[in-house]
C-alpha cells in the first residue's frame, strides 16, 4: 500500500518536472510555439468577412449565437479563445463600442457588474410556459422534450414553431438582447411576474434559428458552452490589440508572429489585472477603445471605493511544518482565521458605506448596525477607506465569539436595526485603500500599518485580527491551539512582503485549519444532485445523497461521492424537505456521473454543503476532475462527512474540479513529503 | 388639439373590451378621418385593426394627426367608470402627455373627468395588403361565439373548412373530437342568415385561444364576417353600425406530421 502511494507520488512528481521543463523552453523562446502559431492564425482572419449587416447598424444577435454554437462544438480552449477573439474583432470592425460591451457581457454570462447584484435566473416553469406561448406548442410536449434532452436550451432550439406569424418581429440585436435581459432582471413590484413573462415571450418570439437556445440558457443564467470567464477576458484583450495594431493580415509596425504573440500575452495579463481591481466591463470596454487602449487601461480603470475587488484567498496546507517549509526564507505573519462572513467594507469619499460579500454581492442592507457604528471605529482624518475583514457573530455580554451557525440566523434583507438579535463583531485584517491611495500593490506590512492608522478597536464591535510573527514550530503550534480555543477556525499565514492579489488563491496566503491536526485535507463545498431513499431508521427521508463539484470550464457538475454520515436527525428531515421541491425527472445534461452511482431521485442543483473527507482517491465511478489528474477516471472522496449547508454559496461557486485536482495533488505531495521524512530517520 | 364626442358612450366601452385581452399597450392614431388603432399581440400571431370614422361622432376635431400610446388595461379601468348611457368625450392637446375622458350623464346632472397618462410605445405601422379572398362567410356573431367557446372545451385548435354547402368547424382533443357544420341559410331575418361566397374551397387551422378573444367583439355587431384564403391569415370582421369596424387577423397553424400528433 505504502509502496503504491509512493509510486503514485513519484509519478506526479515526474509529470510536474516535465511540465516545468516545457515551460522553461517556452520561456526561453519568449512564448510557446503554440501561441506563435495562434498569432499567425489570428492575423490571417479577415474581420470584415463574416459581416452580414450594414456597417454601423446594431450587430445582430444571430452573429453571436452562431459563435456560441461553434464554441459549444469544440472543447479545445485555444480554439474557443480564437473563435471568440475573431468574433470580437468583427464586432469592433463593423459595430459600435456598445455592441462590443453587450457581446462581452453576454459571452461572460452576466448582464451587469457583479456588485450591482443584477442577475437573471428565470425558473424553468416560467420558461417552459413562455416557450409554449411563443411557439404555439403544448406545454406538456415541451416538458417531455425537456425530460428527454435535459437542457431547455436544446428544447428551445428544437421547438419549431407550429404557428405562423402575421408579421415577423424585428431581428434581435446584441445590444437589444442585453437591454431586455437587464429590464427583466430589474423588473420588480406588483405584476412583475407578468411583465417579466411578457418580455421573455417577446425575446422568444423574435428568436430565429439557434437564437432561442441561447436566449433561453442566458435567461436560466447558464450558458453551458464551455466558455470560461478567463477565456472571454483573453479574447477581449486579443481582439482589442489585433484591431488596433493589425491591418490586412499584417502587423502595422512590422512585428513578427512571435512578437505579436508576446504583445497579446502581455495584453491579457494587463486586462486580467485591471479586471480584478475594477471588475466592471462598463468601465473597461470603453477605456479599451480609447486612445492608447490597453497600454493606458490601468491608468483609466483602477480600484476605488464603491466597487469591490475579488477577495484574496488562501491555499490550504497540512500543518505547521509545511508552512515553515514553504516560507523557509521569507518573513511571515500568522493571524487568527475567524469563522464568519468575509466582508469588504468601503467608505467612499461622499461618506457612503458599502459592504460586499466574498462574491462581490452588495451586503450593505444586511448590516445596518455596522453601517451606523462604523464612524466610531475610525481614527480622525479618514475620508475614504476599504478594509477586508471577517464579520463574526459575537456575544457582547460574555465577550465571546459565537459559531458561524449563529451568524447565519441573521436576516438577509430589509433588516431593521431594532430587530437585530445576533450582534456582529468585525475582525479587520487588511486595508486596500486609504484616503485616496490605492494600497493593493503595497506589501502586507504597509497595508497593516495603514489599517492600524485608520481604525481603533472598540471592544465587542471592532477588533484587529490577532496576529503573531514567529518562526518557531513550537510557538506556532501553541498559537494555533490558542486560536482554536478562541473559537476560530485556525490560522492564516501571510508573507509580509506580498501585495494584495485579488481573486487569487495565492501561495502568499496559507490557511492552517484545526482539522489538519486530526488529519489532512480541507473541507469541500459540494452540491447535492441526487439522493437515495432512506431505509430502516431513515425511512421517509433521504438516507444518502450524491454530491458533485463544479467544473468551471465545462460548466458541469461532476459527481464526487455518496454521503450518508454527519447528518443529525433534524438535518436529515430539513434537508429532505427543502430538497424535495427541487426533484427533477431525469439528470440534467450537464451532470456527469458513473452509471453505477445513479441515485433514486435527481435534484436541480440548488444547495451547497460543506463536507469533510478523510482523503481523496482516483475513482472509476465518480467523475470529479476527470481529465485533470487521470485522463479518463475521476476523483472521489473517501469517508465524507456532512458539516453544514453553505447558505452563502451557489452551485456555481462550489469547490471547482480544478481545486479537487489540487487537493489530490497536494495530498500526493504530502505523502511524498512524509515519506521523505521517514527516509531520513531510517 | 383632438376632441371627439360620442353620444353612445357604451360603444367605446365595448370596443375596448374587444381588444384589451389581445393587446396590452397600443398606439391610437387620430387623424382627420377618424380614430384608429392597429396592433399585434405579443406573439405576433394575431393583429387587430380598429376604425371609428369621424362621421360617427357627434363632434370630431383633429387639427393634426397624432398618436396616443395607452395601456389598454388602464384605459379600460377608466372607461368602466362611465355609465352605460353616458356621453363620452375624448380630449388631448397636441403636445400633451395625457388624454382626458369626460363622461356626461344623459340628464347632464353629473360630469366626470378622467385623465390617463400617455406612454411611448414602439410600433411600426404594418401595411396589410388588400387581397381577394377565396371564401367569405357571413354568420350571426353569437353563433360564431358559441361555436368557438364550445370547441375550446374539447381541443386547442379548430380546423375551419369552407365548401359550397357550408362551413365546418372541427377540433380534436384528449377526450375525443367535435364537428359543427353551419349550412347556408337565407332566413328572412337578415341577421340570422348564414351566407357563403366561394371562389374555391378552403381549409385552415387556427389556435382557438385567439378566436375566443376575437369573439369579445360580439356585442358590437349582430353578424360576423370570416374571410379566408389558402395559407393566409383569416380576417374576422365586426362592423360597427355607422362608424367603422373591428377587424382581427389570425395567422394559421403550420400543419405537418410531427406536430399533427401534438395538436
Amino acid at each position: 500500500m505504502a509502496g503504491g502511494k509512493r509510486a503514485a507520488a513519484a509519478a506526479t512528481k515526474k509529470k510536474k518536472s516535465s511540465k516545468k521543463k516545457a515551460k522553461q523552453e517556452a520561456n526561453a523562446a519568449g512564448v510557446g510555439d503554440k501561441s506563435v502559431e495562434a498569432a499567425g492564425r489570428l492575423l490571417s482572419y479577415d474581420p470584415a468577412k463574416p459581416v452580414t449587416w450594414k456597417s454601423g447598424e446594431p450587430v445582430p444577435y444571430l452573429f453571436l449565437a452562431e459563435i456560441f454554437e461553434s464554441i459549444s462544438e469544440t472543447t479545445k480552449r485555444l480554439e474557443i479563445a480564437e473563435l471568440l477573439t475573431n468574433a470580437f474583432r468583427t464586432i469592433l470592425a463593423a459595430g459600435t463600442p456598445e455592441d462590443l460591451l453587450a457581446a462581452v457581457y453576454l459571452a461572460s454570462n452576466t448582464i451587469a457588474p457583479q456588485h450591482e447584484g443584477v442577475d437573471l435566473g428565470i425558473g424553468d416553469a416560467t420558461l417552459i410556459k413562455m416557450l409554449a406561448e411563443a411557439t404555439g406548442r403544448k406545454e406538456s410536449a415541451i416538458k417531455s422534450d425537456y425530460t428527454k434532452e435535459g437542457d431547455l436550451g436544446i428544447v428551445a432550439m428544437m421547438s419549431r414553431s407550429t404557428q405562423s406569424m402575421m408579421f415577423a418581429p424585428p431581428k434581435l440585436t446584441i445590444v437589444g438582447v442585453l437591454k431586455e435581459f437587464r429590464a427583466i432582471a430589474k423588473t420588480e413590484g406588483t405584476k412583475s411576474v407578468d411583465q417579466k413573462k411578457g418580455k421573455i415571450k417577446k425575446l422568444l418570439v423574435a428568436a430565429r434559428e439557434c437564437e432561442a437556445g441561447y436566449v433561453t440558457r442566458s435567461l436560466q443564467g447558464k450558458l453551458r458552452i464551455g466558455l470560461a470567464q478567463q477565456t472571454v477576458t483573453t479574447a477581449l484583450a486579443h481582439a482589442v490589440v489585433l484591431h488596433a495594431e493589425t491591418k490586412d493580415g499584417k502587423c502595422a509596425d512590422g512585428k513578427t508572429h512571435a512578437e505579436l504573440a508576446d504583445r497579446l500575452g502581455a495584453a491579457v495579463d494587463v486586462l486580467k489585472q485591471v479586471f480584478s481591481e475594477c471588475p466592471s466591463f462598463d468601465e473597461i470596454v470603453p477605456a479599451l477603445l480609447m486612445d492608447g487602449g490597453i497600454d493606458k487601461l490601468a491608468e483609466r480603470c483602477h480600484f476605488r471605493p464603491g466597487v469591490p475587488v475579488k477577495p484574496m484567498l488562501a491555499k490550504p496546507t497540512c500543518g505547521v511544518s509545511e508552512v515553515l517549509q514553504r516560507f523557509s526564507d521569507v518573513e511571515f505573519t500568522c493571524e487568527y482565521k475567524y469563522d464568519g462572513e468575509r466582508a469588504q467594507i468601503h467608505l467612499c469619499e461622499d461618506g457612503a458605506v458599502k459592504i460586499f460579500s466574498r462574491n462581490q454581492e452588495d451586503n450593505t442592507p444586511k448590516f445596518p448596525d455596522v453601517i451606523r457604528a462604523l464612524p466610531t471605529y475610525l481614527q480622525e482624518g479618514v475620508k475614504s477607506v476599504v478594509i477586508d475583514c471577517e464579520a463574526v457573530a459575537f456575544d457582547r455580554a460574555e465577550g465571546k465569539i459565537l459559531p458561524f451557525q449563529i451568524l447565519s440566523t441573521r436576516g438577509r434583507k430589509n433588516i431593521d436595526e431594532k430587530d437585530i438579535k445576533v450582534n456582529v463583531a468585525l475582525y479587520a485584517f487588511d486595508c486596500l485603500y486609504l484616503n485616496g491611495e490605492n494600497l493593493l500593490q503595497k506589501p502586507m506590512m504597509e497595508r497593516r500599518k495603514a489599517l492600524y492608522s485608520a481604525f481603533k478597536e472598540v471592544p465587542g464591535e471592532f477588533f484587529f485580527a490577532t496576529a503573531k510573527v514567529s518562526r518557531d514550530v513550537e510557538e506556532l503550534q501553541v498559537f494555533l491551539e490558542d486560536s482554536i480555543k478562541e473559537n476560530t477556525e485556525g490560522l492564516i499565514v501571510k508573507t509580509l512582503d506580498a501585495t494584495y492579489e485579488p481573486s487569487k488563491r495565492s501561495l502568499n496566503w496559507l490557511k492552517l485549519k484545526k482539522d489538519y491536526m486530526e488529519g489532512c485535507g480541507d473541507s469541500l463545498d459540494l452540491v447535492p444532485i441526487g439522493a437515495f431513499h432512506g431505509r430502516g431508521k431513515r425511512t421517509g427521508v433521504y438516507g444518502a445523497y450524491l454530491l458533485a463539484c463544479y467544473d468551471e470550464e465545462s460548466e458541469e457538475l461532476q459527481s464526487i461521492c455518496k454521503i450518508g454520515t454527519g447528518f443529525s436527525d433534524e438535518a436529515l428531515e430539513s434537508l429532505s424537505n427543502s430538497l424535495k421541491d427541487t426533484v427533477i425527472d431525469a439528470p440534467r445534461g450537464y451532470y456527469k456521473y458513473g452509471e453505477s452511482v445513479a441515485p433514486d431521485v435527481w435534484f436541480a442543483a440548488s444547495q451547497v454543503w460543506e463536507v469533510k473527507a478523510a482523503d481523496l482517491s482516483i475513482s472509476p465511478t465518480h467523475m470529479a476532475a476527470h481529465g485533470l489528474v487521470d485522463s479518463t477516471k475521476g476523483i472521489a472522496l473517501r469517508f465524507p462527512r456532512f458539516l453544514r449547508v453553505r447558505e452563502d454559496k451557489t452551485p456555481e461557486t462550489a469547490t471547482s474540479a480544478e481545486q479537487v485536482a489540487d487537493f489530490y495533488n497536494a495530498q500526493a505531495t504530502k505523502q511524498e513529503f512524509n515519506n521523505g521524512g521517514d527516509d531520513d530517520e531510517f | 388639439m383632438f376632441e371627439a364626442r360620442l353620444v353612445q358612450g357604451s360603444l367605446l366601452k365595448k370596443v375596448l373590451e374587444s381588444i384589451k385581452d389581445l393587446v396590452t399597450d397600443a398606439n391610437f392614431d387620430c387623424s382627420q378621418n377618424g380614430f384608429a388603432l392597429q396592433a399585434m399581440d405579443s406573439s405576433h400571431v394575431s393583429l387587430v385593426a380598429l376604425l371609428l370614422r369621424n362621421d360617427g361622432f357627434e363632434h370630431y376635431r383633429c387639427d393634426r394627426p397624432m398618436t396616443m400610446g395607452m395601456n389598454l388595461t388602464n384605459m379600460s379601468k377608466m372607461l368602466k367608470c362611465a355609465g352605460n348611457d353616458d356621453i363620452i368625450t375624448m380630449k388631448a392637446d397636441d403636445a400633451g402627455d395625457v388624454v382626458t375622458f369626460m363622461f356626461e350623464s344623459p340628464e347632464q346632472d353629473k360630469i366626470s373627468d378622467f385623465e390617463l397618462k400617455l406612454m411611448d410605445i414602439d410600433s411600426e405601422h404594418l401595411g396589410i395588403p388588400d387581397t381577394e379572398y377565396a371564401a367569405t362567410v357571413k354568420m350571426p356573431s353569437a353563433e360564431f361565439q358559441r361555436i368557438c367557446r364550445d370547441l375550446s372545451s374539447i381541443g386547442d385548435t379548430v380546423t375551419i373548412s369552407v365548401s359550397k354547402d357550408g362551413v365546418k368547424f372541427s377540433t380534436t382533443g384528449d377526450i375525443g373530437q367535435a364537428n359543427i357544420t353551419c349550412r347556408q341559410n337565407t332566413s328572412v331575418d337578415k341577421e340570422e342568415q348564414t351566407v357563403i361566397e366561394l371562389q374555391e374551397p378552403v381549409t385552415l387551422t387556427f389556435a382557438l385561444r385567439y378566436l375566443n378573444s376575437f369573439t369579445k367583439a360580439t356585442p358590437l355587431a349582430p353578424t360576423v364576417q370570416l374571410q379566408m384564403s389558402k395559407e393566409l391569415p383569416v380576417v374576422v370582421q365586426y362592423l360597427i353600425a355607422d362608424m367603422g369596424y373591428v377587424r382581427y387577423y389570425l395567422a394559421p397553424k403550420i400543419e405537418d406530421e410531427e406536430t399533427a400528433g401534438e395538436a
